[in-house]
């Protein structure tokens, strides 16, 4: 499914080659051997995921930062030796893309958590026995009804 | 063997839908036989329904979101009709059925009306303007399009098989759960709008990889048309955006096939989850739409102004702007559902900053037409009239961006006026805009002006006269989707909104008759030079139609507006450019692979609303199957030869040289 190039010159023809095809002139030895380095990387930080949580070597609070610590970079191993993203003039669309995407995740991710957990709290109904939650100051407490109130959402 | 299944699902004691179904069966079947008794069959099925062009494709899709429109529009007609007859009355459609229209008006406006037209104008404009033979994956392209086309034909099908959703257009839980809403309806959306969600999707993707990686040489990001800035912004939202709808709707499946608890109100389920979720897809789906109308505006005001674009870099940095911004103002459709204060001063903030990127736009454009010579045709008018009606709808949205006065506007008329005004103004009139201004390029003759004029000022002052009372007597407390009222004070408003609608169906009248004459007068209208509006890039550089492969040779751009360079330097030599030295031209070959595999999915998806096992399953294996095929093929893309290529190259420098001649010649005298 190529797009036929008419008279278009070199450096046109070669920047146009299909997204994925980059590395297909590559050489077989040097592409192996970033593979490999890749594995050895991703396969010592799972196992160093294990050891940390297993072990008493760290204090204990710090082995969740420990193991986000692990998975970022395993996130990095990933997308460095494996889907080939690197600093180069050619991978400009990559990183934008990666950057958009973390955006993208952190605005909906760290949004959605924020506003339900606003709207638990407000809105949820207190667990029977439980204590009454608090409404605004001012505003007399009523019998919360069982449901929440789903009915938001104009457009 | 048949799941849930009866000769019960047809609902032979409702008339309305029946006769309705009837009557459309009975004209597709006639157009079916007339094309059949024609011998037209085998033209379509190899030049449009296996096409992998993406001019073809465009022209597809335009199609189906104007058949969309009026469907959607058929509904708009009822629910009008039906509230002016519902003052202390029961009105003439019963409350269930009531339910149903005002849902599908939603549905099929947005996913299958507005999304396919605008998807339609992308895929024919923007390869043309990036003077590029095809889009990146044409095969792909036409599978995104059939796929929308099984979404469409699900919807539409529910009308007589079974029943649509009773939610209203995004299938709000608790009401939307088994529980709640037991039969066929909520199943129909959610198969519809997966289906067609892929679609859009793909189509998405490879737009926005044929803008990164496709360009004609020279056509460096900021010499793009603005509406190919406003397709990349608009196509990366559909990237960013789908995904979380999808997964939304999935979950919402997994609650009512497989008793799962994501939204339920027991169990640890939570029924605001979901609006959380599917506004944040919903919010940017708005701006899906909205960019690329801004960019066929921004179009057809510079052409028709005889000026480029004013602050050309301005309208892109608004452009991506919108992009990024669209995605932190979704709460703003839940202020009333209860995230407190700080949450909701939060998104009310944010959803007034949006207003300025698109506030800088209006400016351009209106820069853009002071000092120019303005023709007002009739994708102008459209323009014009978008630029003063949408002030309005803005200013009403950012009122209601104002926490404490949604709280009072939520959910009444006063909103449903507001987004009709923004999303008419914008998405509907940039559509019919682009309809006439590039409908000359795709089949070689002008649409009708008369004709055209007529539909334009029908449709405004209808548009204007329906929404008008709807704000009032919003504003007056009325609710939206009364199945029926019993306050005096709202009855004449309603009535008013109601005779609007008349208008508008006058406008609908006049585009349908101005397609019609301006066929029957294609002669008188030809146009020979590929140039009808004197425009300013590259896709008024080619025939009108274009050859399948576009561009006899690629164009090389030295600066923005790439055609008019070219067209300024023939005019001032009194010749057109030296012949370039024809090569053959490589195009992809044709494929049923699109039209097999969504016959496939919409086995899918019928098997699936009825719970018919055994036949989504097949469905499932005959489009893998399907793909495994195409994966196999031998041959993909045929060559024409050089000959060819210069034979249709040489035909269209001629009348082109003929149009230069006599312009040269009208000077002279």
């Amino acid at each position: 499914m190529s797009h036929t190039q008419g008279s278009a010159p070199d450096d046109r023809a070669h920047a146009d080659i299909a997204p994925g095809d980059e590395y297909a002139h590559e050489e077989f030895g040097t592409g192996l051997r970033s593979y490999v380095i890749g594995l050895a990387l991703a396969l010592l930080l799972t196992a160093a995921s294990f050891w940390v949580a297993q072990t008493r070597i760290m204090w204990a609070p710090a082995i969740p930062v420990a193991l986000l610590t692990f998975a970022i970079a395993q996130m990095g191993v990933h997308l460095v030796f494996f889907l080939h993203l690197t600093s180069g003039p050619d991978n400009t669309n990559n990183i934008m893309a990666l950057a958009f995407g973390v955006l993208i995740v952190f605005l909906l991710f760290g949004g959605s958590v924020w506003i339900m957990h606003h709207m638990n709290t407000n809105m949820m109904a207190p667990i029977e026995g439980g204590v009454q939650m608090p409404l605004q100051k001012g505003v007399p407490l009523q019998p919360q009804p069982a449901m929440p109130h789903g009915g938001g959402g104009h457009h | 063997m048949l799941g849930k299944l009866t000769w019960s699902a047809i609902p032979f004691d409702q008339p309305i839908p029946l006769v309705a179904a009837a009557l459309v069966g009975l004209v597709l079947l006639g157009i079916i036989a007339w094309v059949a008794v024609a011998g037209w069959l085998p033209y379509l099925w190899r030049e449009w329904i296996t096409s992998v062009d993406h001019k073809r494709i465009g022209v597809m899709y335009v199609l189906l979101g104007l058949v969309m429109l009026i469907r959607g529009f058929s509904d708009a007609i009822l629910m009008r009709s039906h509230q002016a007859l519902a003052y202390n009355a029961p009105g003439y459609l019963p409350p269930e059925h009531y339910d149903q229209i005002f849902s599908a008006h939603g549905t099929i406006m947005i996913f299958f009306g507005a999304m396919p037209f605008m998807i339609g104008l992308m895929n024919f404009v923007v390869p043309l303007q990036l003077g590029v033979r095809d889009v990146a994956f044409p095969t792909l392209n036409s599978v995104s399009f059939w796929l929308t086309a099984t979404g469409a034909l699900l919807v539409n099908v529910s009308l007589v098989v079974g029943e649509f959703a009773r939610t209203g257009w995004w299938p709000a839980p608790p009401l939307s759960e088994a529980t709640y809403s037991p039969g066929v309806g909520v199943d129909y959306y959610l198969w519809a709008i997966q289906i067609s969600g892929v679609g859009t999707l793909m189509s998405g993707v490879n737009l926005v990889t044929t803008i990164l990686k496709m360009r004609a040489p020279g056509m460096s990001y900021l010499r793009m048309p603005m509406f190919c800035w406003t397709a990349l912004a608009s196509n990366l939202l559909i990237i960013a955006a789908f995904p979380i709808l999808t997964a939304t709707l999935a979950m919402l499946t997994l609650d009512r096939y497989l008793g799962f608890h994501f939204f339920t109100d027991e169990a640890g389920g939570n029924s605001m989850l979901f609006m959380t979720l599917f506004w944040a897809w919903g919010h940017p789906e708005v701006y899906i739409l909205a960019l690329p109308a801004y960019g066929i505006f921004s179009e057809v005001i510079s052409t028709f102004s005889g000026k480029p674009l004013f602050a050309y870099r301005s309208m892109v940095w608004a452009t991506l702007a919108i992009c990024l911004l669209s995605f932190t103002v979704w709460l703003h459709h839940f202020f009333t559902m209860g995230p407190g204060g700080d949450v909701n001063g939060v998104f009310g903030i944010t959803s007034m900053i949006i207003a300025v990127p698109t506030g800088v736009k209006i400016f351009d454009w209106m820069f853009t037409m002071y000092g120019g010579r303005v023709r007002f045709t009739t994708p102008m008018l459209w323009s014009v009239a978008f630029l003063v009606t949408f002030v309005v709808g803005g200013a009403t949205g950012v009122l209601l961006a104002i926490p404490p006065a949604d709280f009072v506007l939520h959910n009444s008329l006063f909103l449903v006026a507001h987004f009709h005004n923004v999303i008419v103004s914008a998405v509907v009139f940039a559509a019919f805009a682009g309809y006439t201004y590039w409908f000359p390029k795709a089949f070689g003759f002008t649409l009708d002006e008369g004709w055209g004029k007529a539909a334009f000022w029908f449709s405004l002052v209808g548009y204007i006269w329906v929404f008008t009372p709807l704000y009032v007597v919003g504003l007056m407390g009325m609710t939206r989707r009364m199945q029926h009222f019993s306050i005096a004070e709202w009855y004449p408003w309603i009535v008013a909104a109601s005779l609007g609608v008349i208008v508008m169906m006058a406008g609908v009248v006049c585009q349908v008759v101005q397609l019609v004459v301006s066929i029957r007068r294609r002669e008188e209208l030809r146009d020979l030079t590929g140039d009808p509006w004197d425009g300013r890039s590259l896709e008024w550089a080619t025939a009108s139609p274009p050859p399948s492969f576009n561009f006899a040779v690629m164009p090389h751009v030295e600066g923005e507006e790439a055609y008019w360079a070219i067209k300024q330097r023939a005019r001032e030599q009194a010749r057109l450019r030296e012949e370039p030295d024809y090569e053959p031209v490589e195009m992809p070959l044709n494929s049923p692979t699109g039209f097999v595999c969504a016959f496939f999915a919409t086995l899918v998806g019928f098997a699936m609303i009825w719970h018919i096992w055994w036949l989504a399953a097949l469905g499932f294996a005959g489009a893998f199957a399907t793909f495994v095929v195409f994966a196999w093929r031998d041959r993909i893309e045929y060559e024409i030869p050089a000959e060819a290529v210069a034979r249709i190259n040489r035909q269209n420098r001629a009348s082109r040289l003929e149009a230069l001649q006599q312009a040269r010649r009208k000077e002279a005298a």
